[in-house]
């Protein structure tokens, strides 16, 4: 009876928010299962303000609001450049691909990320790319879901002592529900509702360490100069505040570029565009979701830093050695019910709009862009098997989350940054080109995707620890350029695999 | 704070600022439509 009292409010809110996202979920089952550009899509007509919070909410996730915030009790205020770095691609994303590729997939009819490589490139040597990049797609997003799972169940059971397992279960298989019965309309709705609470979230955690200290003066100098030490045990000082004192530029940059550039290239973010109803609509979502997201990353990016100023000497000694817990702790610090269960909703929200708009990518990659592709199905047999696959899916990660807590590895969040690179070096090049260059070929694009993924693991494994200036230069840098110089090479050498010209008016109409 | 700390901070909601002013300048097209 105690836990329940003193627990009350944050069970309510939790299951109010479940509860939530499952009604949106069955409000749209029906007319989800109208046709595959329902269910993949949401038939191009969603509004801009709903694409424009789910792009947001899809784009950050427990590993921001958690991982990243706590970054900077390590690293100092300096780590908000990670927030810049972001926000630059989100606006490249929506300026540079955007408009092009609703107008584009729209033409061509594509649903998927594969299916546009496919029918842009109009080959069977374009067929083996989709069929490759829904490969990809299964194996680069598996430890995200796991990660993001893994984050959502240690707050359930700090929060309220939700043993980790069945955590990680509710989450799991409650975004799966509404995922499978609303399809892609349940996934940007209940994305955009998400978007919300996390918009409202960043805002108050930023604003819970100066209520503590009493202002910003006491906090600036709080940590302005502190005695507390660094992980290897040195006095800070002055480093909180100085540019380069407690992490290398290098370093930011290398880690800014692999989560940053997701958003040009992550199939999950990407397919946002598809589901724009009209020019008014992109305009808007072009203008409001660097904001929305460039706002938040303000608020989170440089807040383990101002937790020193609500932490002893010997709390943070202990905190630095594990900055996950940073956020709890500044939580448990504040100590009011009302906010801890304000904000458990955020962290929440963050990790099951994100997990929502994977699964949909997970279950349309594996039923329309490989085994539709091998072996041709009726339309109305897409669906269903695409339910099915979603939750066969869901049970998978269940069982790696579980088999994990049991023979536990390090670096779950150093492969989801390597999946981001992955998905930079390999998918942009063939997207871009495809949306933009009417001389690039099928070649270019399946050469520029292998070439990407090789140069991710050899500069990973060959060069990056093996030579002291090379540390802190992440392989999404070598990747990336490498990738596209090869694409613009072997679109220009193979010339005569160039789709007819039909076919390039129909793809590039007047534009 | 140094000027290279904060920059980041002010910096984004400058950018977003920017962005904005570009859109709003900007015509967009988008058509209305194996």
């Amino acid at each position: 009876m105690d836990y329940l009292q003193e627990n009350f409010f944050t069970i309510f809110l939790t299951l109010f928010y479940v509860g939530g996202c499952l009604y949106v979920g069955w409000y749209f089952k029906k007319q989800a299962a109208s046709g595959v550009a329902d269910y993949y899509v949401a038939k191009r007509k969603i509004p801009g303000w709903v694409i424009s919070l789910a792009f947001f909410s899809t784009s950050a996730s427990t590993n921001t609001y958690i991982g990243q915030a706590g970054k900077s009790f390590q690293y100092g205020l300096s780590w908000a450049w990670m927030g810049l770095i972001w926000t630059v691609f989100c606006i490249i994303s929506w300026q540079l691909l955007g408009p092009r590729m609703r107008t584009h997939t729209a033409r061509l009819q594509s649903f998927t990320i594969p299916d546009y490589f496919h029918l842009r490139y109009q080959s069977d040597m374009a067929k083996f790319i989709r069929v490759l990049s829904a490969f990809i797609i299964l194996f680069a997003t598996v430890w995200y879901m796991v990660g993001i799972a893994k984050g959502c169940a240690v707050v359930l059971e700090t929060v309220l002592d939700v043993p980790y397992l069945w955590g990680a279960a509710a989450i799991l298989f409650i975004t799966c529900a509404y995922t499978i019965w609303g399809g892609m309309y349940s996934v940007l709705w209940t994305d955009a509702l998400q978007g919300i609470i996390m918009f409202g979230v960043a805002i108050l955690m930023l604003a819970l360490p100066f209520i503590f200290v009493g202002g910003v003066e006491p906090m600036m100098e709080a940590i302005s100069n502190t005695t507390h030490v660094t992980k290897a045990g040195e006095p800070m000082g002055n480093g909180l505040v100085t540019f380069g004192s407690l992490v290398s530029f290098l370093y930011i940059l290398g880690i800014g570029l692999s989560i940053g550039m997701k958003q040009i290239s992550e199939p999950k973010n990407l397919i946002r565009f598809y589901s724009v109803d009209n020019a008014k609509s992109m305009r808007f979502a072009m203008i409001w979701t660097p904001i929305f997201l460039g706002v938040s990353l303000v608020c989170v990016m440089g807040l383990g830093a101002l937790v020193h100023g609500m932490a002893t000497a010997e709390e943070a000694a202990v905190l630095i050695q594990d900055t996950d817990k940073v956020v709890g702790f500044m939580l448990e610090k504040f100590d009011n019910k009302f906010v801890s269960g304000i904000c458990v909703a955020g962290l929440f929200a963050a990790g099951m709009s994100s997990l929502a708009s994977v699964i949909i990518i997970i279950g349309t990659a594996l039923v329309k862009d490989i085994w539709h592709v091998i072996s041709p199905m009726r339309e109305e047999q897409l669906i269903p098997r695409t339910k099915w696959a979603m939750f066969g899916y869901c049970i998978f990660t269940f069982g790696l989350v579980w088999v994990l807590s049991i023979y536990p590895i390090g670096g779950i969040v150093e492969l989801t940054a390597f999946a981001g690179a992955v998905f930079a070096a390999s998918f942009f090049p063939g997207i871009f080109g495809g949306l933009y260059l009417r001389w690039g070929t099928d070649a270019g694009a399946l050469a520029s995707m292998i070439v990407g993924m090789v140069a991710n693991v050899v500069w990973r494994l060959f060069f990056r620890f093996e030579f002291a200036g090379l540390k802190d230069v992440h392989e999404i840098i070598p990747a990336f350029l490498l990738s596209l110089i090869t694409y613009i090479v072997v679109s220009r050498m193979t010339k005569h695999r160039i789709p007819d010209e039909a076919h390039l008016d129909l793809v590039f109409g007047k534009d | 704070m140094d000027f290279w700390t904060a920059f980041p901070y002010w910096g984004i909601l400058l950018l977003v600022g920017i962005n904005a002013f570009i859109v709003i300048r900007r015509g967009i097209e988008v058509e209305d439509r194996h």
